[in-house]
């Protein structure tokens, strides 16, 4: 028992980085409507920026600030492809088009980075947060689900309370009319872009140093990001929070239980699909068509 | 032992005199139609992984043979494919250099899947193949492949040989990833240890996840008392380790890592953490300024390639091959070169601890010694100045 | 259409013949080995097709299908079962075929980018796990052992050839079938798909099945090729790629397979040639999908419009022959084809529909008119099973159908057409009807019931007709099934008067021509007249008058409720 607490609570650090990536991803999808794999990508190329100033002797908060403003540019650029070029694409060929470019980030990412060459990461938040049940929160992790959590709700909020939320639903729900409305498309989409590359390159800061500090692995680590953010159907800030958390928490659960072999990295797909089968027992028909 | 020495003199011996012997006009020796030799490689290059310093090496090891009049008046002509870890891409690579540019042999590859996909297909044209740099276990037992290193499963035995009798832990906990057909061979190489020292890993756990957080694996070797843990991760799995050991402040643990930790990289990244980090290296190690590593440092000053040891596996696999295909009377051709080698002597050179012998499965070959270096303060300093020899099973 | 079936797949079969016999007679045989690539990757690439392309469904883990034939393939090897790699090939894609139905089960329940991350998902998972199975025979050196006669490499791309034509032509065949017609109508409106008698669940659940059994074959065919594989041929990267390539080329199409396997397996052979490094294919590749998917269509569209605009128009088909219509089927015998009464449905606060009743007799037209609003397309959601719940019951010839659902419904011959067109564009006008009849119809019928509501011709796509005809073909599908009962949702809307009183009088025809009893919704005055013997009026959720056509419509509270407004705001005036 005690065990499996202090195995629960080591998935912690884990969760807390998913759970923010999972927020993002939501964020990016219930506003412009699309499924971004380029997501951590993206974040990765600001974290990797910031590295290479460090190394190169450059202060730590201006290059966190560079590595910054090059994750959003990346991000804008990855959103005005997708926005101008795409603007009338479904969803799948949106999904298509953003998988193409991981493929390409990736390869570029590798290339540029030094392939498996790891990187000093600097701590930005170094240090011990707190101690439970025999295992020490990092700092980053704490302020990685403090981040989360106020992500979620200031995205609520913006979103229910402000205008420029309501055309930015109106933008994610119904781009065209929201066009012939009069909402101002393109720079609202943008900003959704610019808005989720900044977050994520933070995120992706905050995470690498405790992550396998190689660009292919920062890349990939999208995919438990869309696992939480699948706990919430990509429409719950708040159920990707938790999906986000508790994959974390199950991954350290099941790394105490040696039996499961191999079939633990898959126990995290079979509690979300279980959870989702259950939650979506009622749902019967695609939506209104 | 002591013949190592002698061993050692005689190999150098045996390249000034290669060198000489290649300038005259004996009418012994190997000839070549059309005045060059091919030589292939397939190496992961670009992709998930980076190994292009040793094909790199094989090549500037080459040229500078080229420079000094070649192999009896043969050129090395030397392809560097690149599989981009993809297995389709390293067959069709493979199969470009042995149907179109009709290479007589393959060597100095440094390839996460090359021996996988590939041996077969080695075995088939009788192209044989002797890499730089092998990963995947078939590098180790296929009767095609045989490579210049001890690699990483005899590797991983001796580490935790090493951790158990010279560092004398007690209780010794194995995390091992498993991906591409390592499985059983790194089980074989958990399993000799045990018999060799009769001891019993106190954790042995075969999946850690490639991607995944490493806290709570951490936290169990510590909460079960692991006074060493060995893991088989390459070098950001290594730098993620004593990281995420760092953040929970973990003391007392050796951490016992593969040749692929020694590098520059692991070094730079980790040079504030207190954690004690050995690694085991397949050759003398490339930071010693010594005598084994006079030839190989030549090369690569003058080359202008960083020292590694991945250009060591380069040279080496260059050095073997360049004898083998010397002692070849007539003409070099897939068959004459995989006639040599499999009918060739154990050979000594000085970088390697042992002879090279092209075995049928080097898994129980020769090459079975490390050095151990460790980590202290962002530079590789050599803790076992002599040879470390795993002993046989009986 | 049966004809045209035929014709289609012998076109598929002669092209895949004569690219085949082509590359054997021109290339060398290193080409051979490479092209062979070619074919084994457009393989998977078809069975993407039928899951993203045809299905609408997201599959990010195609190659773990794959996977799985690859590795039986691999065990029945080692233990030398007997059959060679043509029984092991097949047996390794019946063992992919379920780990299809179980990605196609959340299917059932989620959708678009919800399935499609589950299927990442797995695709993940499945990568870790078969990484850790060391390929069957690996560790030994055993190779896949090819059939004898075509071991070479010449050899064993003709095995290949073979494999990938008859894999064609066979999702030729099934594309052209009503179960391809079902693929396509759920992937663009599963309540429209299931109002014809499809079975939604059984249609997602073949195509993952069919998906999952032709990837699993193409994982055998690797296997033969290379010998032996590793995990990384199916890792969740290679999926991820892919589908990238699959929704580039359009993979549903025989061309778009081929054109995506050449760019896939030949592409590093050009990077090599041109000396170049490996990466860049990604880059180059990433760059190159992303323009190719911004001109909207598939590459194989490009290259059919190209080919088409080169060939001359074939001539459209010729009229049908009334004389061919579809006979009625045999009559069961109730007096009242529908019958349903005390009809009430609230949503939330709002009732929608309050003990409504209404019948409809066997043999006659009926109407049913209403303010907008008023829950004239309620009550037919009810009657069709759409609305989870709804009190009252539905009586369908005699028996009580509440339990059913929409499918079932559908199935006993109480059918429905829409308020705008739910029609999957891809489909042609042909197969359509097909699917919409429930199959059993000759072409020579299917022509004289499109002609008869003077529909485009069968041969004609969706796409390309114009939403006044799309309704009369909504009506000729329904029609064509021939059903006890027909519910039509204002038919009418959107046609000129002319065709407006055509079709009115073609309704009125429908209980005598095709033994149908129909329930015509429309605002359309005149063709209520036209075609309906008696009429209901709705007005807020309540039956305000039924009866007789001429008297009800000239009953003053009738004249108020329908066209209340004009006639208070013209009292208002004056």
């Amino acid at each position: 028992m005690d065990s499996l607490l202090t195995s629960a609570v080591a998935g912690l650090s884990a969760g807390g980085a998913y759970a923010i990536l999972g927020v993002c991803v939501v964020f990016t999808f219930r506003l412009v409507a699309v499924v971004n794999f380029t997501a951590t990508a993206l974040g990765a190329i600001g974290a990797f920026v910031m590295v290479f100033l460090t190394e190169a002797g450059y202060p730590l908060v201006p290059a966190v600030l560079t590595g910054l403003v090059a994750g959003t540019l990346a991000s804008v650029v990855v959103g005005f492809v997708t926005t101008i070029w795409f603007s009338g694409a479904n969803q799948t060929v949106k999904a298509a088009v953003t998988a193409a470019i991981l493929v390409c980030l990736i390869a570029l990412g590798l290339r540029f980075t030094g392939g498996q060459h790891p990187r000093a990461f600097p701590d930005l938040v170094g240090g011990a947060g707190l101690r439970l049940a025999g295992v020490t929160i990092t700092t980053a992790s704490l302020v990685s689900i403090a981040l989360a959590v106020i992500l979620t709700v200031a995205v609520e909020q913006f979103l229910a309370r402000t205008r420029t939320g309501l055309q930015l639903r109106a933008l994610s729900e119904r781009p065209m009319a929201a066009e012939l409305l009069g909402v101002p498309v393109r720079p609202l989409a943008l900003g959704v872009w610019a808005a989720s590359g900044a977050m994520t390159t933070i995120a992706l800061m905050l995470i690498a140093p405790l992550r396998s500090p190689d660009f292919g692995s920062l890349s990939l680590l999208v995919v438990p990001a869309f696992a939480a953010a699948l706990v919430g159907m990509f429409q719950s800030f708040r159920a990707a929070l938790a999906g986000g958390i508790l994959i974390g928490v199950i991954e350290g659960l099941a790394s105490g239980f040696v039996e499961l072999a191999q079939y633990r990295s898959a126990v995290p797909f079979l509690v979300i699909l279980t959870v989702l089968m259950w939650s979506q027992r009622g749902a019967r028909w695609d939506e209104a068509r | 032992m002591n013949s190592r020495k002698r061993a050692t003199w005689f190999g150098l011996a045996a390249g000034a005199g290669l060198i000489a012997m290649s300038g005259t006009a004996f009418a012994a020796g190997p000839t070549c139609d059309g005045g060059t030799i091919k030589i292939g490689s397939v190496s992961t290059i670009t992709g998930p992984v980076d190994f292009s310093a040793a094909p790199k090496a094989a090549a500037a090891y080459f040229d500078q043979l080229n420079e000094a009049g070649g192999i009896n008046g043969c050129k090395i002509e030397y392809f560097m494919g690149d599989d981009r870890g993809d297995p389709l891409v390293a067959t069709q690579t493979a199969r470009d250099l042995i149907d179109n540019e009709k290479v007589v042999v393959m060597a100095g590859s440094a390839s996460l899947l090359d021996c996988g996909v590939n041996a077969q297909l080695y075995q088939r044209s009788n192209v044989l193949d002797v890499p730089g740099l092998a990963v995947d276990p078939v590098c180790y037992t296929a009767p095609s492949v045989s490579g210049v290193a001890p690699g990483p499963y005899v590797l991983s035995t001796a580490m935790l040989y090493y951790a158990s009798e010279e560092l004398g832990n007690e209780s010794i906990c194995a995390f091992n990833y498993v991906i591409g057909g390592w499985k059983e061979a790194m089980e074989g190489a958990m399993a000799e240890w045990e018999q060799i020292t009769g001891k019993k890993l106190t954790i042995l756990d075969m999946t850690l996840p490639v991607q995944g957080d490493l806290t709570p694996y951490l936290i169990r070797a510590r909460d079960e008392g692991c006074d060493a843990v060995f893991t088989n991760q390459v070098e950001p799995g290594i730098v993620q380790l004593i990281n995420t050991a760092d953040a929970q402040g973990i003391e007392g643990i050796d951490f016992v890592f593969l040749a692929s930790g020694f590098t520059e990289g692991v070094a730079t990244a980790l040079k504030d953490s207190p954690q004690p980090i050995y690694v085991g290296t397949e050759w003398e190690p490339y930071t010693l300024e010594n005598e084994a590593n006079s030839g190989w440092r030549a090369m690569i000053e003058k080359a202008g390639i960083t020292p590694s040891a991945f250009s060591q596996a380069g040279y080496l696999a260059g050095e073997v091959i360049t004898s083998v295909i010397s002692g070849i009377d007539g003409e070099v051709t897939n068959e004459s070169v995989a006639q040599a080698l499999r009918t060739m002597e154990p050979a000594t050179f000085p970088i390697a601890a042992a002879p090279y012998l092209f075995g049928e499965g080097a898994m129980d070959g020769p090459m079975r010694a490390t050095k151990v270096v460790k980590l202290d303060g962002g530079v590789w300093s050599v803790v076992t100045p002599d040879w470390l020899d795993l002993p046989s099973v009986n | 259409m049966k004809r045209d079936n035929l014709l289609a797949a012998f076109k598929t079969a002669a092209l895949v013949a004569a690219v085949g016999g082509l590359c054997l007679v021109l290339l060398p045989n290193y080409w051979i080995f490479l092209v062979t690539a070619v074919f084994i990757i457009g393989m998977s690439l078809q069975s993407l097709g039928l899951v993203v392309g045809r299905s609408g469904m997201i599959s990010l883990c195609q190659m773990s299908f794959a996977g799985v034939g690859a590795w039986t393939v691999g065990y029945l090897n080692l233990i030398g079962f007997p059959g060679g790699l043509i029984v092991w090939m097949l047996i390794g894609g019946l063992a992919a075929l379920p780990f299809g139905l179980i990605i196609g089960i959340p299917a059932l329940r989620l959708r678009g980018i919800n399935l499609a991350i589950v299927t990442l998902g797995f695709a993940v998972a499945f990568g870790v796990v078969l990484g850790t199975i060391t390929y069957p025979g690996q560790t030994t050196f055993q190779m896949v052992q090819r059939p004898a006669g075509f071991d070479s490499d010449r050899g064993y791309f003709i095995l290949v050839l073979i494999v990938y034509g008859i894999s064609a032509v066979a999702l030729e065949v099934v594309s052209r079938s009503r179960l391809g017609a079902s693929w396509l109508a759920v992937s663009h409106s599963e309540r429209a798909a299931a109002s014809l008698g499809v079975s939604v669940p059984l249609s997602k659940l073949s195509a993952f099945a069919i998906s999952s059994f032709i990837a699993g074959v193409s994982g055998g065919l690797l296997a033969g090729y290379m010998g032996t594989l590793l995990a990384d041929n199916f890792s969740m990267m290679q999926s991820l790629v892919l589908f990238a390539v699959a929704i580039m080329v359009g993979a549903q199409f025989p061309l778009g397979a081929i054109l995506g396997g050449i760019l896939v397996a030949l592409f590093p052979e050009l990077l090599r040639r041109l000396n170049l490094p490996q990466d860049l294919g990604s880059v180059i590749f990433g760059l190159g999908a992303v323009q190719a998917l911004s001109t909207g269509e598939t590459m194989s569209e490009t290259f059919g419009r190209l080919i088409r605009k080169m060939m001359p128009k074939r001539p459209a088909a010729g009229g049908g022959d009334e004389t061919a219509l579809p006979a009625p089927r045999p009559d069961t015998g109730a007096p009242n084809a529908l019958q349903a009464s005390g009809i009430t449905v609230r949503y939330g606060n709002v009732v929608a529909l309050n003990n409504a009743s209404l019948s409809v007799p066997k043999g006659k037209v009926v109407g049913l008119i209403g303010p907008n609003g008023a829950g004239k397309s309620t009550f037919v959601d009810a009657m069709t099973g759409y609305l989870p719940r709804y009190e009252g019951d539905v009586l369908f010839q005699g028996d009580n159908i509440n339990a059913l659902g929409v499918t079932q419904r559908a199935r006993a011959g109480l059918r429905r057409t829409w308020q705008t067109t739910r029609m999957a564009p891809d489909l042609t006008v042909g197969q359509y009807v097909d699917l919409a009849s429930g199959g059993g119809l000759t072409d020579a019928e299917i022509a004289a019931v499109l002609d008869w509501f003077d529909c485009p011709p069968a041969g004609e796509l969706i796409a390309a007709v114009d939403s006044g005809a799309r309704r009369l073909l909504d009506v000729a599908g329904v029609v064509a099934a021939r059903p006890p009962v027909i519910l039509l949702d204002e038919p009418a809307a959107g046609q000129s008067y002319a065709e407006a009183v055509m079709l009115g009088k073609r309704i009125a025809e429908i209980p005598q021509r095709f033994g149908s009893s129909v329930l015509l919704i429309e605002h359309d005055m005149d063709l209520v007249r036209t075609a309906c013997s008696e009429v209901t009026v709705l007005d807020f959720g309540t039956v305000l008058a039924a009866g007789p056509t001429a008297e009800v419509l000239d009953m003053p509270v009738v004249k108020k409720a329908y066209m209340g407004i004009d006639f208070e705001h013209e009292e208002a005036a004056e």
